[in-house]
Parts: C-alpha cells; sequence; structure tokens
C-alpha cells in the first residue's frame, strides 16, 4: 500500500517542481494571481449586501430577500458540488449514488416544508385555489413526461441543468455560455407558445392535499419517493454488476 | 510503471469520467492516469468513480479552476 501511495506522491512532485520553474519565469504575475482573489472574494461580499440594501429600500423586501435566498443557494450549489444533472445521470453512468441519494432527501424534506407553507395559506377544501401558495400548483400532464424528457437529453449533453449551468458561468466555466444563450432561446420559446400549451394540452392543477386530504397525500409523496429511491439503486446496482 | 495523461480542460462534466474510464482500460496494474481538469464537477465524480473501483486517488489544484487528478490503478 505505501509504495503505490509514493508512485503518486512521486509524480506530483514532478509536476510540481516543473509547475514552479514555469512560475519562476512570470513570477510577478503568478504571486498576484492569488491575492487577488481574496480581494475580489472581500469586494464581492460587500457588493452583495449593498445590493441587498439597495435591492430593499428601492425596490421591495420581497426583492431583497429573493437576492439573499438566490446568493446563498448558489454558493450552496458550488461548495457542495452538487448537480441536479449529476444525480440523475450518475447511477446509469457510473453506479454512483451519492447525489441520487441527496436530491431525493431534498425533496423530503422540501416536501414537509413545503406542506407546512401550504397548509398555513388556507384550508384546501375550500375554493382558494387561485390564491396563495394554491396559485403555484402547476398542471401536470403528458407535456410533463415530453419535457422532462427533452430536457433530460438537453442536461447530458450540456453538462447541467438550469442551475448548475447558471453556477458553473460564476465559476468561470465559458461552454456553458453557449448553454445559457439557448437555453433562454428555450425559455422564450416556451413562454410564446404557452397559451396554446395551456389551452390545447394543460390538465387542470391536482393539488393531493385537496383531493385526497393532507395526511394521505403526504404519505403518497413518500411512497412515491420511496420507489424512486428503489428504482434508482435497482439501476445503480447493475449498472455495478456489469463491469 | 507507465504514466498517461489526459488532457480535459474545457469538457463539460460527464466527458473527463468516460474518457478516464476508457484510458484506465488501457493501463496496466500500478500505472498512473493523470488527468486535467477545470469544470468543478469532474472534481467530485471523478474520484468517487475511481475510489468505488479500487483505485488509489489523489487531487492537486494547480491553477485557479484548474485540478489534476492522480488516479493509480490498483486492480
Amino acid at each position: 500500500m505505501e509504495k503505490k501511495q509514493s508512485s503518486i506522491a512521486a509524480a506530483r512532485a514532478a509536476r510540481r517542481a516543473a509547475r514552479a520553474k514555469e512560475n519562476e519565469a512570470n513570477q510577478k504575475k503568478a504571486s498576484k494571481k492569488g491575492k487577488i482573489q481574496i480581494t475580489l472574494g472581500v469586494l464581492l461580499f460587500i457588493a452583495i449586501i449593498i445590493t441587498g440594501y439597495v435591492l430593499k429600500v428601492n425596490v421591495s423586501s420581497k426583492s431583497a430577500l429573493m437576492w439573499v435566498f438566490g446568493i446563498s443557494f448558489g454558493v450552496t450549489l458550488q461548495r457542495a458540488r452538487f448537480c441536479f444533472t449529476a444525480a440523475v445521470r450518475d447511477p446509469a453512468l457510473t453506479g454512483s449514488m451519492s447525489l441520487a441519494k441527496s436530491v431525493l432527501i431534498a425533496i423530503g424534506i422540501a416536501t414537509i416544508g413545503f406542506a407546512a407553507i401550504h397548509y398555513a395559506n388556507g384550508d384546501p377544501s375550500t375554493a382558494k385555489l387561485a390564491k396563495g401558495a394554491y396559485y403555484f400548483v402547476k398542471p401536470v400532464g403528458l407535456h410533463t413526461a415530453v419535457g422532462a424528457f427533452l430536457f433530460g437529453i438537453g442536461m447530458v449533453i450540456a453538462g447541467g441543468c438550469a442551475s448548475g449551468t447558471l453556477m458553473r458561468i460564476g465559476e468561470g466555466f465559458m461552454m456553458q455560455m453557449i448553454t445559457l444563450i439557448f437555453f433562454i432561446c428555450g425559455v422564450l420559446l416556451g413562454f410564446a407558445n404557452r397559451p396554446f400549451w395551456k389551452d390545447k394540452i394543460f390538465f387542470k392543477p391536482v393539488h393531493f392535499p385537496k383531493e385526497f386530504g393532507w395526511v394521505p397525500a403526504l404519505f403518497l409523496q413518500f411512497v412515491l419517493l420511496f420507489l424512486c429511491f428503489l428504482t434508482v439503486e435497482y439501476i445503480s446496482r447493475k449498472r455495478k454488476q456489469k463491469k | 510503471m507507465q504514466e498517461k495523461e489526459l488532457d480535459c480542460l474545457g469538457e463539460a462534466c460527464p466527458i473527463p469520467l468516460v474518457k478516464a474510464e476508457k484510458a484506465m482500460n488501457t493501463l496496466e496494474v500500478g500505472d498512473l492516469l493523470i488527468i486535467s481538469i477545470d469544470h468543478s464537477c469532474a472534481m467530485k465524480n471523478l474520484p468517487e468513480w475511481a475510489r468505488d473501483n479500487g483505485h488509489n486517488v489523489e487531487i492537486e489544484e494547480t491553477g485557479e479552476g484548474q485540478w489534476e487528478v492522480f488516479i493509480e490503478k490498483c486492480k
């Protein structure tokens, strides 16, 4: 074991030495770069706080809140190397389950949170569907399956879903700018054609708690999540056996 | 012992992994594969995949947003 470790260490040392030599040639440039990163980070942090304050004063508290949530979401995604694309792709590609599990757990936690929000926003048995949280219950149907399929192909080719693409542009991965351009094209096309889809394809929104009551709805949701987990586990195990 | 370098700079997430998997099949036990990446996502799933398969892995940041992943084939 020790001998094996040392072969990696030797290669690392050799490459580090080669890099150091290279850096010596343009040393000033290299040492400056490291400092700039910290300075920029501090400046950016201050700019984020100022922007949040300006949003609150000039636009609304809600915009400031959305700004904070957006930044937090991005930071979490980046630091955790969280990737929804990898979550659905890796079980089949490498047999890795870690991201798929974390997404399922995240949906589980979100279910509890959203249930609380919906519950606090009125009795589902009364006709309050147009108000509050119920307004955001979207219709499900064939278009969901077709859209999911197209989105799945797109995100695996592009190397990121919506949030992942945005996060990696922030990291400076330029190739994903191309993804963003076509992502915007797609969204604009979708919204332009939305009336057609709304009239011809969409069903009525289905709100589980309204149809079944709160406890059965939550139970159903968790059973479905568990079925998702079993499916992913099955795919992952099959993939690992193939090797 | 053989050392193979794989340049995956500018390649998005699954490509470095797929390339590494193919390169790994051409190597003997004890050989070293060095993959250059600049996609942060590959920094997570490459080592995870390699460790899952029982290889030795180390990562080194060679520049801002650039890494080298060292994988030693162990079986």
